[in-house]
């Protein structure tokens, strides 16, 4: 939902210096606000889902999807001059992708990139399009080796000082020059102090927390809000005391979502128990919802389980979703104590916010699943196929999703042709300010 | 004998007009058989009870017809879904995703619920088109799924400039079919906004276009087999043509049916005039040729106002945002401009005072709109209600002849469309 001031459509304006702020880190992956500034991939999603190339020019698959073949666009350059080459992209995906990768080798072969695998990839150009696999420089001009935030985008890093990271446009950008000459990025800064920046000038964009939407418009902000991106769920250990899969099942009915829905996340998003998001597949609808206790208990058997740990990743707002959901869990007989999120990796439940990485259910189904831990490619192409898919996993009740939630911003009036990406990330290389000069 | 060619007349009439009066088919038709016929495959002959809810965006006054199908296709499959009794069960859910409608059957028999689904070609829209004086309407073109700065229909066909091909489709049944397509073959890097030109070439047959730093010309041999266009780009800096004459159109197969009124029914002094393009940005410098009494500033969009046979203004839109009128050798501003955009034409309708600027803007909507305007004096006056287009418009330019004018849409999924704008004297 974009709700920008009501003015007349005209051509961008170049020059000027977009101010952002953010509460996280820019080159969190996924999702950094610096990433796909700085950061090109091979291909890139389109609104509808399909790709559209990037830095490849193009791609074909041969042998039934097992073998890929990237031709990369030519004459583009890194940040610090050398040139886009396959030896530097294969360097560059190796790097973020060590196991579990959608393809068993990659290798330059000219000016090409070949993927091949065991398994077909039938979804790889739409995987490629991920935050994860945009492309950095792993080994600099000069030899060094650059924190990954050397790339081929619209922006280059030219300096962080003082919790500001200064962007400048990259005048060779192989998409044009972005608008605006400059971004500058404050991060950790809170919430409250972002949207007082925004109030008084100060910055012309700004987070909104999915939980604090109403607030911010209640607070007459103009907000752009993006399609669901990410999936709160909760993670279930498979071993030890939830090694049972009734506890498991019993805990996933003893979750009340709309509890979630509505107080904690003040009714943004939506409810849901499907890994996908409605508007993704228009199936979702076919996994329960509702809460249902007394099923919960009659699946714990009379088992009282040992007592349960669960860690929530994030904020304020996730601390306290852990908590309703303890409260939930203790209702349907089950000991559970909220523990830190560093203590995540070891808990039996963990509340995690997973990201949608591709708008492609196919490609969005597959990272998924391979988060989770699953290798196997997603190979079915039909609506009932990816049901099928997540109905087999989800049964196993070790995700439990609860909350589809969108990425939202404030922005200023001075911001025109602000778009969001399909992962919920700003354009800010199409943007341009009103008043530049 | 002719009594017998006489019965068979009348008979064949007959069956004309009954076919004549048959609904035509709905478009729920084929997806209802294929659930009906996943469901049958599950169900097997019997009874069942059906139910359905909608949770897309079909209209609720369709779901009776939606349903009425459903049941005659289950029934030609042995399925009856009268028995309110029944053990079995078929829950029917009218659903939908981003791209596509889907209709999903829950099919549940004792304890065992099966699910199947099939997918549903989303309808489209209406156009809810103006209703005041005069009226602009549009046609699509063409539509594709690549950027088109501009376009040109030649006798040889349609010619798109695209940010880095030259791509010219003929003419086929179904309408456009692509021909020949060129790459431009740039050699310094394309700005984000990119912009181009195409104008008619002098025989009117073939044609010269203008992208950033490059001009190419394409010229069509009708003697030829179609699609036998050549097309040669070079290098160049040279000024691109911003106002030039109206010219008979050689070539027009979408021409539309509107009552219009002819650039040549005017007696117009329309003077052509050429301005340089700064290949780095998206505007024109403000250099002009033949060069005017006054300096220009920087500007986006500019077009010749025929007044009379003895006046006619240069209206530029400068990157500014202000829309200002050069005039008995002053530059002066125009009022009544605060909705234009910056992207605005010249429209010979022969409508009200014989000329309009057809101007985009956008307004609250998602979309934008144009909106044609007369200018009697400094003061911009709105002369048609706004016509919704299906996205951003990314270009308009006047057709060679005049009486229309063209306009390159971004719509919501990446896809490009070229419309012809023309305007109804009402």
């Amino acid at each position: 939902m974009l709700a920008l001031p009501a003015t007349a459509r005209t051509r961008p304006h170049y020059g000027g210096t977009l101010r952002v702020e953010i509460e996280g880190e820019p080159w969190q992956r996924p999702g950094g606000l610096a990433r796909r500034m700085v950061l090109d991939g091979l291909a890139v999603m389109n609104a509808d889902g399909t790709p559209r190339p990037a830095l490849a020019l193009d791609w074909k698959s041969e042998n039934d999807n097992h073998r890929w073949q990237f031709r990369l666009r030519p004459g583009v350059h890194f940040h610090d001059g050398s040139p886009l080459t396959s030896p530097s992209v294969v360097a560059s995906l190796n790097a973020v992708c060590g196991t579990n990768c959608p393809w068993t080798a990659i290798h330059a072969v000219g000016s090409s990139v070949v993927f091949t695998s065991d398994s077909p990839m039938p979804n790889l150009p739409e995987l490629l399009a991920a935050d994860k696999y945009l492309v950095a420089l792993t080994v600099a001009s000069d030899g060094t080796t650059p924190a990954g935030v050397v790339g081929t985008g619209p922006f280059q890093v030219t300096g962080f000082m003082n919790g500001v990271l200064t962007l400048t446009a990259n005048d060779s950008s192989w998409q044009g020059r972005p608008f605006a000459d400059a971004v500058e990025a404050h991060v950790h800064r809170s919430i409250r102090d972002q949207w007082l920046d925004l109030s008084v000038g100060r910055a012309d964009l700004v987070e909104v927390p999915a939980e604090q939407l109403r607030q911010a418009q209640q607070q007459r902000l103009t907000i752009m809000t993006s399609a669901p991106v990410t999936l709160l769920a909760l993670t279930v250990s498979d071993s030890g005391a939830l090694g049972n899969p009734n506890l498991r099942a019993a805990i996933a009915l003893a979750v009340d979502r709309s509890a979630l829905y509505n107080v904690i996340f003040q009714k943004q998003g939506e409810v849901t128990a499907s890994l996908l998001p409605a508007a993704l597949t228009g199936y979702s609808f076919l996994f329960p919802t509702e809460r249902d206790l007394n099923k919960a208990h009659e699946l714990r058997g009379g088992l009282t389980p040992p007592p349960l740990t669960l860690a929530a990743e994030g904020g304020p707002a996730m601390q306290l979703a852990a908590q309703r959901i303890a409260l939930n869990l203790r209702e349907a007989g089950f000991n559970v104590q909220v523990v830190n999120g560093v203590a995540a990796q070891h808990a039996d439940l963990a509340l995690r916010q997973l990201p949608l990485e591709s708008n492609q259910p196919q490609a969005a189904l597959e990272s998924m699943l391979r988060g989770a831990g699953l290798a196997a490619p997603v190979l079915e192409q039909t609506p009932a196929g990816l049901y099928r898919i997540e109905r087999d996993f989800l049964e196993s009740h070790t995700l439990i999703p609860l909350l589809d939630l969108p990425r939202a911003y404030a922005v200023g009036g001075r911001i025109r042709d602000l778009h969001l990406s399909p992962d919920g990330t700003p354009q800010l290389s199409a943007a341009s300010l009103e008043d530049a000069p | 004998m002719k009594l017998i060619w006489l019965v068979a007349a009348v008979v064949t009439a007959l069956i004309g007009m009954a076919a004549s009066a048959a609904p035509a088919p709905s478009q729920w038709e084929q997806p209802a058989a294929a659930l009906a016929e996943e469901i049958a495959g599950i169900l097997g002959p019997g009874q069942a009870r059906l139910t359905i809810r909608n949770l897309s965006t079909v209209s609720s006054d369709e779901i009776p017809a939606i349903r009425r199908l459903l049941e005659q296709e289950l029934k030609a499959r042995g399925v009856l879904t009268s028995g309110a009794e029944s053990a079995n069960a078929i829950r029917v859910t009218l659903s939908e995703n981003m791209r596509e409608r889907l209709w999903v059957a829950e099919v549940v028999e004792g304890n065992e619920t099966r699910v199947t689904m099939v997918r549903v070609e989303p309808g489209t829209a209406p156009q809810s088109q103006p209703k005041s004086g005069l009226a602009l309407r549009k046609q699509v073109v063409i539509t594709t799924n690549e950027a088109v700065l501009a376009a040109l229909e030649t006798a040889g066909g349609l010619v798109t400039v695209q940010p880095e091909q030259i791509v010219i489709y003929g003419h086929a049944a179904e309408g456009w079919r692509e021909q020949k397509r060129v790459g431009i073959g740039q050699k310094k890097l394309l700005p984000r906004d990119p912009r181009g030109i195409i104008l008619p070439s002098a025989n009117g047959s073939g044609f010269e276009a203008s992208v950033v730093g490059m001009v190419c010309s394409g010229s069509y041999l009708p003697a030829q087999p179609a699609g036998d266009w050549t097309v040669r780009c070079r290098e160049s800096d040279d000024p691109w043509t911003i106002v030039q004459p109206p010219v008979a159109q050689t070539g027009n197969a979408t021409q539309g049916t509107a009552t219009q009124g002819t650039a040549t029914q005017m007696d117009v002094s329309v003077t052509p005039m050429k301005a340089f393009y700064n290949a780095a940005r998206n505007y024109f410098t403000g250099v002009v040729t033949p060069s005017l009494s006054v300096d220009l500033p920087p500007f986006y969009s500019a077009a010749q106002i025929i007044r009379s046979a003895s006046s006619a203004p240069l209206l530029i839109g400068s990157i500014d945002g202000k829309v200002q009128i050069v005039e008995n050798g002053a530059l002066k501003p125009v009022a009544g401009t605060r909705d234009w955009g910056s992207d605005f034409a010249a429209l010979h309708s022969g409508c009200g005072a014989g000329m309009q600027i057809v101007v985009s803007g956008s307004g609250e909507a998602a979309s934008d709109s144009l909106r044609a305007y007369e200018l009697p004096a400094q003061e911009a006056v709105p002369a048609s209600a706004s016509l919704a287009m299906d996205g951003t418009v990314t270009a308009l330019w006047t057709a060679p002849d005049g009486n229309s004018v063209f306009a390159a849409v971004r719509g919501a999924a990446d896809q490009f469309e070229v419309d012809r704008v023309t305007a109804l004297c009402n």
